[in-house]
């Protein structure tokens, strides 16, 4: 008989919300912070440093980043949405149909202050892990970050799109989050919180039995 | 067209988050608000300087000076993004999605970005709460927005004023 061990730490196979005292480590991963806005750039890497994170990597631009991303081995990008010159969406789109695996598989989240109504669409399928509006509160950005790392979502590579799976109704929408269609779930559903059952209770409830009326 | 292909990938930041070590989710959250907080001064001090650049904007009217109208309101939302600074937020948003339209629809007026920016630099002036104030300056900005789509020929400024 399977037991879990205490929840201390946050692990892929389990989608439920962080709590206070749930533990992860972000302190040997690297992280690509991409924003033209310098100052924007050192608010994001303060909180990344509150995180943990040891290994941060500031690009103004996304042809600085492109560049990077080929170079270093980086586990997280951070892309503000409103670039100048190839946008967020564009970026997340080339890291997706034009680098090879498993570069294009990298987990990013987009940041979006005002979604211009012309990048919306372009936004919407570029292939982004997250796309994450702002306000955000470090708290937010973290419990996004942490689901990601327990993503349990599909890849997709298609002609018109290369990301992960945009459907999220059968795991349920990140806490917090409402989801998109009437019948998704009201929250994630994650592993069993309970003991397993074993096999002969299994066969026990899927035996026919005859019975006497 | 090729048929779509579907696989699992565990990234490696779904491996090293597993690693044992790093820190709780709130002590994290804590150390990351600290970190925040050393930046606040020097962002609302940026805001400022923001909203003194738009009233500029305001008074000259220049040709073509949409695209700067929004570039700053953007600005605005990427600084105060990470500060509890609702009030701030919902106006320079507002005044986004105004030049956002107006840009797309060549209907370009400043009277009424004038008045976005004028709440902007109330709603700041007042530390960024959330009061009776700024529930009715959102509220006028909002009515605002709302008459410039119903009648946007009507209300105008001249065109080609961007």
């Amino acid at each position: 008989m399977e037991t879990r061990p205490p929840a201390t730490l946050f692990c892929s196979t389990d989608m439920r919300m962080a709590s206070a005292t749930d533990k992860f480590n972000l302190a040997q991963s690297m992280v690509l912070l991409i924003d033209h806005n310098q100052q924007s750039l050192e608010v994001l890497s303060s909180i990344f440093h509150g995180y943990g994170v040891k290994e941060q990597i500031k690009c103004g631009s996304t042809d600085d980043a492109m560049r990077i991303v080929q170079k270093r081995n980086v586990d997280l990008t951070l892309v503000d949405c409103s670039m100048p010159g190839m946008d967020g969406g564009d970026f997340i789109r080339w890291l997706r149909h034009e680098t090879p695996a498993p570069l294009r598989f990298m987990p990013v989240i987009m940041l979006t202050g005002h979604a211009a109504e012309s990048k919306v669409n372009n936004s919407l399928n570029c292939g982004a892990s997250f796309i994450v509006t702002k306000p955000l509160t470090p708290a937010v950005l973290l419990q996004r970050i942490l689901w990601l790392g327990a993503d349990e979502r599909e890849f997709v590579e298609s002609d018109t799109y290369v990301g992960p799976d945009r459907r999220v109704r059968n795991l349920g929408p990140p806490m917090a989050i409402a989801g998109r269609r009437a019948g998704d779930l009201s929250a994630h559903v994650g592993d069993a919180r309970d003991v397993n059952m074993n096999q002969s209770d299994i066969d026990m409830m899927m035996m026919p039995k005859r019975i006497s009326l | 067209m090729t048929e779509a292909r579907q696989f699992k990938f565990q990234s490696s930041l779904a491996r090293k988050l597993e690693v044992p070590g790093g820190r709780s989710v709130g002590e994290a959250d804590r150390l990351a608000r600290e970190g925040l907080e050393t930046h606040r001064l020097a962002v609302m001090q940026t805001v400022d300087a923001t909203l003194v650049q738009l009233v500029g904007l305001c008074a000259e009217m220049p040709a073509d000076a949409g695209k700067s109208v929004y570039t700053l309101a953007s600005r605005v939302i990427d600084l105060v993004a990470y500060f509890d600074t609702g009030p701030l937020h919902e106006a320079a948003y507002s005044l986004c999605e105004l030049s956002d339209r107006m840009l797309a629809a060549d209907s370009w007026q400043w009277p009424s970005v004038l008045v976005h920016v004028q709440a902007m630099k109330l709603i700041l002036t007042d530390g960024c709460r959330r009061s009776r104030m700024s529930d009715m300056l959102l509220d006028c900005l909002k009515e605002l927005s709302g008459k410039h789509w119903e009648v946007p020929d009507k209300v105008g400024v001249s065109q080609g004023q961007r």
